[in-house]
């Protein structure tokens, strides 16, 4: 592996936009991670994630300005792609291969390749490696690319939406490796949708929305921001005096004695203030991190 | 808690009708196909028709005819000339085997592509999840895809009639092409549900038909294996003789042909499970490690099976020719009168077995520019599948992967030709012919810059449109060979005839080579290639 200028940014994205036809599928990002960083990378559907990935990786070319990884041109894979690893969001391996023979492809073009730290994530993601790839399932074909690019030391992983098609206890598996890999040194951009994941593993969060990167924010503002939805049914009326509670904001009256109401913070002032009512059904949803930064930065989901 | 109120007026369940919404989706899949061998079906026998009626009839006597009927190496290439005075005749022996072909292998592949390529990607299952049981989707498959065979010979029977040709002769032209072709899709339909994936389906009913395509070339080019004939569509279809002798019953043993198959498929669909063959496939083995250390060793891992199929097909056919040649040209010796109408017809030197090979090589690279088409469209086909982005995300720039796959694949074609060119020679010495084994290897190697055209076109396809790598890959080897057959015997001018790759190959071993015009389909290949790729290297990877 290439020594590496500390001092460079791991990646390093300069107006970057692409357009597709009459669509502006990425408007004028930048976006910067420094070497060691996890960052949380988050957005809707359709909002540019992937695109914003696939320019980062050279697969697609941007319509106006850069990107570069660890000083290198995005476009020059050749060098580019000595400092990084991708596990992409729909892994699709070729059929006749075996997993260990995935691997072993993998490996030998790779940035390079630490063999026993490979062994010991076979073991722990539980994989079955003397399988054709055509029999392994969406989990097992996403197991494969994530123990080829975890068992890399490059300095730059980018996982786009990597536990998918994980089940809990591999997700759980999942995380460990991202903190091993950022304590190791490697940076980490994660495209995901699982607000426990990039809670545990993220330094920072960016969100994209429409193309435009609407906010970054640290872990501890994001921890600030964080709600839940509280939906509440009454044999009677709906109290007044929920919009007063310490916490309490967005009542929303749905009729027939319901009501949903977002709660920042501890829960007891709100069950008190409700104890007395009889109450006759209580849900509560977590809101995804993007409804959160959405509704924070007062942004109309799309 | 108030229960929630129930709807006033329950919704109107929506009407079932799944078989019509599978045959909607089934005419779909297969209707730009049809259209597509449909329209050339129309056209290209028609155009023989008018060029006869214009130029050949005339020029050529009934003599010169009557040798051209009787010739068995003429045979062995385009099947029995039972008609020649006949326009429609002439028509059906010069372009009745490249249609029936073209028919067979489309009926064939488009019908897999349908059943076990659906399967393959996951979409079978989401049919099979429906109410309709695994028989009566197979049952309209079936019933879609033979619709689309009677589509093709009606189109082939009206071009026919438009241009005035018998009616007789036209009708059972068309029927027979689309019984072929009904043969093909029934045998597609039987290796779909018998393998268990797309690729190993297409090949074993690729090498059927490549079976019977060789014993329809013994069948006709030696008459003690004349019986061999009732064995192959293509021999079979022959004995049809439009235009002479109008003979429907050899159609009821094409039907016949179709009905094993199909009686195969109905058996076999009912006793395997879905994603999985009646041939079992290991689900484990240990691995193999070899050719996975480079992107250009991968390229080679990827191809040696396809390679060695084709090679494995062509090398055979090259071994019957050369088997026949003795026998063959033995016969064209005795007939003085031969050599000036075979020239007329477009055939130069038919007389000795260095005549006759030269004959057969030219043909050599059609399956070989289409082998090195299909590997770049396998190329296309990963790519948008998503195969590709783990290869992509590695230190490796695509313009490396892609010029190193179309060098293997240059190398591919060269070996294809040398043990094709072996197998020719090998045959012959058999035989008892004379044949040297630089004639043999030389005139086989002499078509390998043919071959590399389609595959510069390929990459290139591959770089600016890659949903159409094969289609354009196939336009220099096929519609190259097409160009110049036509040229020749309609006397089309040099300009045009000069468009087709095989105007600037000499017919080898029997004429010199021509290693300016080997240069300069050189040249064009790499320059084909080198836009492909350059190209590639510059556009956005799909999918």
């Amino acid at each position: 592996m290439p020594t590496i200028d500390p001092a460079l940014p791991a990646v390093e994205a300069e107006g970057l936009s692409k357009r597709y036809g009459r669509t502006l599928a990425v408007d004028r990002l930048d976006l910067r991670i420094e070497p060691g960083e996890v960052f949380g990378f988050l957005g809707p559907n359709g909002a540019g994630k992937s695109t914003t990935l696939r320019m980062l990786l050279g697969l697609a070319r941007p319509t106006a300005g850069r990107a570069r990884v660890f000083g290198d041109p995005a476009e020059d894979v050749r060098a580019a792609h000595r400092h990084l690893a991708h596990v992409p969001a729909d892994v699709a391996l070729w059929p006749n291969l075996t997993g260990a023979e995935a691997l072993e492809l993998l490996a030998n073009l790779g940035p390079g390749t630490d063999l026993g730290y490979r062994d010991e994530l076979v073991e722990r993601f539980d994989l079955r490696l003397d399988k054709p790839c055509r029999a392994y399932s969406t989990g097992n074909r996403q197991k494969v690319a994530l123990v080829a690019a975890f068992a890399t030391r490059a300095p730059l992983l980018v996982l786009d939406e990597p536990t998918s098609g994980l089940d809990p206890l591999m997700g759980r598996e999942f995380q460990r490796c991202v903190v091993e890999a950022a304590a190791r040194g490697q940076a980490v951009l994660l495209s995901s949708h699982v607000l426990a994941e990039v809670e545990a593993v993220c330094d920072r969060v960016g969100i994209l929305r429409a193309g435009r990167l609407v906010q970054v924010a640290g872990l501890a503002e994001l921890r600030r921001l964080r709600r839940h939805e509280f939906h509440l049914s009454f044999a009677g009326p709906v109290p007044a005096g929920l919009a007063a509670v310490p916490g309490v904001a967005d009542v929303e009256v749905l009729g027939e004695g319901r009501v949903v109401l977002t709660l920042a913070g501890e829960p007891a002032p709100l069950l008190r203030a409700v104890a007395g009512d009889d109450v006759v059904q209580l849900s509560v949803r977590e809101p995804s991190l993007e409804e959160i930064f959405l509704g924070y930065y007062g942004e109309a989901a799309r | 808690m108030s229960a929630v109120a129930a709807p006033t007026a329950p919704a109107t369940p929506a009407v079932g009708e799944p078989g019509r919404a599978v045959t909607a989706h089934l005419v779909r899949e297969l209707r730009r196909g049809t259209l597509v061998v449909a329209a050339l079906l129309a056209l290209l026998p028609p155009v023989v028709v008018v060029q006869y009626r214009e130029t050949v009839g005339g020029e050529l006597g009934a003599g010169a005819l009557q040798v051209l009927a009787t010739n068995p190496a003429i045979r062995t290439l385009f099947g029995p000339a039972v008609a020649l005075d006949d326009p429609g005749g002439f028509t059906v022996w010069r372009t009745g085997l490249m249609t029936t072909v073209l028919v067979a292998v489309w009926a064939l592949l488009s019908t897999v592509r349908v059943t076990r390529g659906e399967e393959d990607a996951g979409r079978w299952a989401l049919l099979r999840a429906g109410t309709l049981p695994a028989r009566s989707l197979l049952l309209r498959v079936a019933a879609v895809a033979l619709a689309a065979q009677a589509v093709v010979g009606a189109a082939l029977a009206a071009g026919l009639l438009v241009v005035g040709t018998e009616p007789a002769g036209a009708l059972l032209h068309g029927a027979g092409t689309a019984l072929t072709g009904a043969a093909f899709v029934m045998l597609g339909l039987a290796c779909a549900q018998v393998l268990p994936d797309r690729r190993s389906a297409a090949g074993a009913g690729g090498a059927v038909l490549a079976v019977a395509f060789m014993a329809r070339m013994v069948a006709d080019g030696s008459e003690p294996f004349g019986w061999l004939r009732w064995l192959s569509p293509f021999g079979v279809l022959g004995q049809v003789r439009p235009y002479a002798a109008d003979d429907p019953v050899p159609l009821l043993v094409l039907a016949g042909m179709a009905l094993l198959p199909a009686v195969l498929a109905f058996v076999a669909v009912e006793r395997r499970d879905v994603g999985a063959g009646l041939v079992r496939v290991p689900d484990e083995r240990a691995p193999r490690t070899a050719l996975l250390g480079s992107s250009t060793g991968f390229a080679v891992r990827r191809g040696a099976r396809g390679w060695a199929a084709w090679t494995a097909g062509v090398a055979a056919y090259y071994l019957l020719v050369g088997l026949l040649t003795v026998s063959l040209t033995g016969f064209l010796g005795d007939n003085p009168q031969f050599a000036s109408a075979a020239a007329e017809a477009g055939f130069t030197g038919m007389g000795s077995a260095e005549g006759y090979l030269a004959a057969v090589f030219a043909l050599l690279a059609v399956p070989g520019g289409l082998f090195a088409a299909s590997r770049i469209a396998a190329d296309a086909a990963d790519e948008s599948a998503g195969r590709h982005v783990l290869l992509l995300s590695l230190p490796v720039s695509r313009r490396a992967q892609l010029a190193g796959h179309a060098a293997v694949l240059a190398l591919g074609c060269t070996l294809l030709a040398a043990l094709a060119g072996t197998a020719a020679w090998a045959g012959a010495r058999i035989a008892g012919s004379g044949l040297g084994v630089a004639a043999g290897v030389g005139g086989a190697l002499n078509t390998v810059p043919v071959m590399l055209v389609s595959l510069g076109a390929a990459v290139l396809a591959f770089g600016v449109l890659p949903r159409a790598v094969l289609a354009v890959g196939a336009v220099p080897a096929a519609g190259g060979f097409l160009l110049l057959v036509f040229s020749d015997t309609f006397g089309w001018p040099p300009a045009v005839r000069a468009l087709s790759p095989y105007a600037h190959v000499a017919a080898v071993p029997v004429e010199a080579h021509d290693g300016a015009g080997a240069v300069g389909l050189l040249i064009v290949a790499l320059l084909l290639t080198a836009a492909g790729v350059a190209a590639h290297g510059r556009r956005d990877v799909r999918a």
